[in-house]
């Protein structure tokens, strides 16, 4: 009697455990699949049929030392980069006040909730024609801008959820001590919430460094950022899908390593200190 | 001090950067582009701007491209977060199980798409599900079953399944970390009482996650809306205009015909819907939080 219910439990959690392993199946496939086609010979690439052969650094050679790509690619990091030194610099002290005085209430939240939500369609037309207009566009500086439109609102969220946990006394303490308010901001509760500035940091970079809606349509020729750049892969002809999985595996294997270390923060910077758990 | 504190407070001064650049990237281009939208205001003629006052928003109206758009847009929006929440759910639950090991490297690799740029994940499945390229046709065709993915009927479900292998990550996250911070007691008081699996689940843990189920909805909700870089890398709104989504038509009014005045009016109209929705969102969290 023991025995069998033991047996019956056995069984229903590998079944469980094969419907993890079939995700896991799914989720990894499409990967595998892009990194097999990057290493194909030319002619085997329109090839479905065809798993196993010999690996050519064809298409990686040439996607790297022959092409633009790397001019993308160093175009998207120092947007990114811009985006999310801004975008700390203007949002963490905010986020302080919202988080500490609650400074303009529950409209404050949620505008900025609003403005993260924001469709980009709205946006793009006005920020268009501002570019056009000052004679910005297809510059980094239009591509930044219209990045600091959604991960400033994002980092402001972000980071409110980690100073909701740092603990008033720590900055009465410091204040006791002779530090003023902002030096209190700056030099106690700031560090106190570095995981935090750290996990926001590289999440904004990760939405400034995905983003292809702006950047298509902003930027063009030498500023063109990495997605617009995947993009162009569009023809579909064999000998461009080698370069489109190279060219697609360095635009998202940077971004996969940084996500594993950026997981156990997520949840409490999407919530935005609105959710507790 | 206490001057500074009378007439510009501390917490005050604290935002001043953040309104500034919000004004400038933000605020300003939307008023230019309510603006925009009263004018008859295109990019081939533009020394000829004209006020026409609500003309742009009333001929909305009568444009069946905006209206199928927009259906489109919901039917995508719908089967996307549904299917996105059930999957969710089920694998939350499935990561949750005290017995799994590995659980670590589980949740790791499941989340990972949720990362990655939606135009590499447009064209990876682009590539994947193509009729004569692709690999999983091949497969499929090797146990005798043809599925024509971009064909006009299916198109528009192609793009919602591309959609639930990206995003159903975000669900899982947000549900995880919302069963692993459920109070144990409801659950060991259940079993005492010998409720079975199913009830359980009724019973306490769906109505425990309500908060968390409410917010990874409308999130994931309105985030859905925005979809754009599946359709520019794979249908281009095709065949016909099966999977015309708002943004992607709103691109195309904008910058293949050059009708600014007309996609301004158009961006307004989803402005006006979003914010509808925030504002729901917004007083969800709010009646959990007074609660």
């Amino acid at each position: 009697m023991n025995r069998s219910r033991h047996f019956r439990e056995t069984l229903v959690n590998g079944g469980l455990n094969l419907i993890l392993v079939i995700a896991l199946i799914i989720v990894l496939f499409p990967y595998f699949w892009i990194f097999l086609t990057s290493l194909k010979p030319v002619d085997l690439v329109a090839r479905p049929e065809v798993w196993i052969f010999s690996p050519s650094l064809f298409n990686w050679r040439d996607v790297l030392l022959n092409s633009d790509v790397p001019r993308y690619l160093l175009n998207s990091v120092i947007v990114a980069l811009s985006t999310v030194g801004v975008a700390l610099v203007v949002a963490a002290p905010a986020a302080y006040s919202f988080s500490r005085f609650n400074t303009g209430g529950g409209a404050t939240r949620f505008s900025i909730l609003a403005a993260e939500m924001l469709p980009p369609a709205v946006l793009i037309v006005p920020l268009f024609l501002l570019m056009f207009r000052l004679a910005l566009l297809n510059t980094h500086l239009a591509i930044i801008a219209a990045h600091l439109t959604f991960v400033t609102p994002v980092i402001t969220w972000f980071l409110i959820g980690f100073f909701d946990e740092v603990p008033k006394d720590l900055e009465e303490q410091a204040m006791v001590d002779g530090y003023t308010r902002f030096q209190a901001f700056y030099k106690v509760v700031l560090p106190s919430v570095r995981p935090g500035l750290a996990a926001a940091a590289i999440f904004g970079f990760v939405l400034s460094w995905n983003d292809m809606f702006y950047a298509l349509i902003l930027s063009g020729g030498d500023s063109k950022t990495l997605p617009v750049a995947i993009a162009g892969y569009w023809t579909f002809r064999g000998i461009e899908m080698g370069k489109m999985a190279v060219a697609i595996l360095v635009a998202i294997v940077p971004v996969l390593l940084a996500s594993f270390f950026i997981q156990k923060y997520l949840v409490k910077g999407l919530g935005g200190g609105a959710v507790k758990y | 001090m206490i001057t500074q504190r009378s007439f510009f407070p501390f917490s005050k001064r604290m935002i001043v950067p953040l309104a500034l650049t919000l004004l400038v990237v933000l605020i300003y281009p939307l008023v230019f582009s309510f603006w925009v939208s009263l004018h008859e205001y295109s990019l081939t003629a533009l020394e000829d701007v004209r006020f026409i006052g609500l003309q742009n928003y009333i001929g909305l109206r009568h444009n069946p491209s905006f209206w199928n758009a927009l259906r489109n847009t919901v039917v995508f929006v719908f089967g996307a977060v549904f299917l996105e929440t059930v999957l969710g759910f089920g694998l939350a639950l499935l990561l949750h199980r005290p017995t799994l090991r590995f659980r670590n490297f589980f949740r790791s690799i499941l989340l990972t798409p949720m990362f990655i740029t939606p135009i590499a994940v447009g064209l990876m499945f682009r590539f994947l599900l193509n009729q004569q390229l692709g690999v999983l046709p091949y497969l499929l065709d090797q146990i005798g079953i043809q599925v024509d993915w971009f064909g006009p009927q299916l198109a528009l479900f192609s793009i919602i399944l591309i959609d639930v292998w990206q995003w159903t990550p975000f669900m899982l996250l947000l549900f995880l970390a919302g069963l692993e911070s459920l109070p144990a007691s409801p659950f060991e008081a259940a079993r005492v009482d010998g409720a079975s699996w199913f009830f359980t689940l009724r019973k306490v843990t769906l109505p425990l996650m309500k908060p968390v189920i409410l917010v990874a909805l409308i999130i994931r909700g309105l985030d859905a809306f925005k979809v754009f870089e599946y359709i520019y890398a794979i249908t281009r709104g095709g065949p016909g205009d099966s999977t015309e989504t708002i943004l992607y038509y709103i691109y195309k009014v904008a910058f293949r015909f050059f009708r600014m005045g007309e996609a301004a009016a158009m961006a307004y109209v989803l402005i006006a819907l979003t914010l509808f929705l925030v504002f729901i969102l917004y007083r969800i969290m709010s009646a959990d939080e007074g609660a």
